[in-house]
């Protein structure tokens, strides 16, 4: 069912609260992401990784602009201020963002698992019936390809380069995997969304088919695979449980501290002319 | 750890020109970089990623900037042909046999 309007755009919204939710899950999960690494900026490996991981937090960043400026339009709003002046419950990130940058592995294995899970998401989302979200993830999906590029790249460096390269990789492994399945937390109003056709696919669904999609990068470098394909259904599925929470508000500690490191500026005078 | 020399490329058909260098532990990673540094905002068309030892080198000044010493006799500037080129052209022309 396509109930996008051209001429009016804001025509298309007959649940402007399930969309909002959707706009707010895609841009809190890329800002908190651009945040928490562009803690690297400075203190990566090397020189010449240290400024490409700070461009790719970069990247995530500017497409949380574009969403917040998206739901900004859509709600007579203000980007900065759904960005910055928000209360932390009200941020609808998953927790896989918040976490402590960890080590190196931690933090490029981090960027892989929700890199590869984004790419599906925005793939599916090129297909929404919301025609300013379907046009701006065409855009950010050819972005993406270097993100994908550089965490296939760093994943085999890890998983071959040395015993102890190999033992963080697998530790990281298992610490972001309950994590990264939040990621596909089912949304409130999910259903609406989907019967609306601005969301193609369900989580679920879309779940499946990235586990579907990472599976190869695990079994080439000889890898556990926490997931498995449930015969009946057709679908992927985690052999592992999820860690949800982060797409209704809640959040940890950890976000907490990030949250008033991220909006201390703003909140020393919201209403400031900059 | 190697030094890769990065050659870019702004349009298709175009030369290649030297870029610059990057700083990687083998070709994979500098490709990786590469286009971080040099392919970021649409400058480049097309990148060549070299190892620096690769690159054999030649930058002796005696061999590439000879001594200005008069060689003037090696090209044919020197000579004039004109007359005599015209003297074989008619010649030619009323099929006389030029001497």
């Amino acid at each position: 069912m396509n109930v996008t309007d051209n001429n009016n755009p804001q025509s298309a919204i007959r649940n402007p609260q399930s969309l909002e939710i959707l706009l707010l899950a895609l841009a809190d999960d890329e800002f908190i992401l651009g945040v928490r690494n562009s803690e690297w900026t400075g203190i990566a490996p090397m020189l010449e990784e240290d400024v490409a991981f700070s461009s790719m937090a970069q990247d995530e960043i500017g497409h949380a602009r574009l969403f917040y400026q998206m739901l900004a339009e859509l709600t007579g709003g203000d980007a900065d201020k759904i960005a910055y002046g928000r209360q932390p419950g009200e941020y609808l990130s998953c927790q896989l963002m918040e976490r402590p940058r960890g080590d190196w592995a931690y933090s490029v294995v981090r960027q892989f698992l929700y890199d590869t899970a984004d790419y599906v998401r925005l793939e599916a989302l090129a297909r929404c019936s919301y025609e300013p979200l379907a046009n701006a993830t065409q855009k950010i999906v050819r972005e993406e390809k270097y993100h994908l590029m550089h965490g296939d790249t760093w994943l085999h460096r890890l998983a071959t380069q040395s015993d102890t390269s190999r033992e963080h990789l697998v530790a990281a492994l298992a610490a972001l995997w309950p994590d990264a399945l939040g990621v596909w937390e089912p949304l409130e109003g999910e259903e609406q969304l989907v019967a609306e056709g601005i969301l193609p696919a369900s989580f679920e669904a879309l779940r499946s088919e990235w586990l579907e999609q990472v599976a190869p990068h695990f079994y080439n470098l000889d890898l556990e695979f926490p997931a498995k394909k449930d015969e009946r259904s057709g679908l992927y599925v985690s052999t592992v449980e999820a860690v949800y929470g982060g797409r209704r508000g809640t959040h940890t500690e950890d976000f907490t501290a990030l949250w008033e490191e991220m909006t201390s500026v703003y909140r020393l005078d919201p209403e400031a002319e900059w | 750890m190697p030094i890769f020399e990065v050659f870019q490329q702004t349009r298709e058909g175009h030369a290649f020109t030297h870029g610059g260098q990057v700083v990687a532990p083998d070709a994979e990673m500098a490709l990786l970089y590469a286009r971080e540094f040099y392919g970021r905002r649409q400058e480049s068309h097309r990148l060549w990623v070299v190892p620096r030892e690769a690159i054999v080198e030649i930058n002796d000044p005696d061999l590439l900037h000879p001594p200005a010493v008069d060689r003037s006799y090696r090209n044919s500037n020197g000579y004039s042909v004109r007359d005599r080129l015209r003297a074989t052209r008619g010649a030619v022309a009323g099929s006389v046999q030029p001497d």
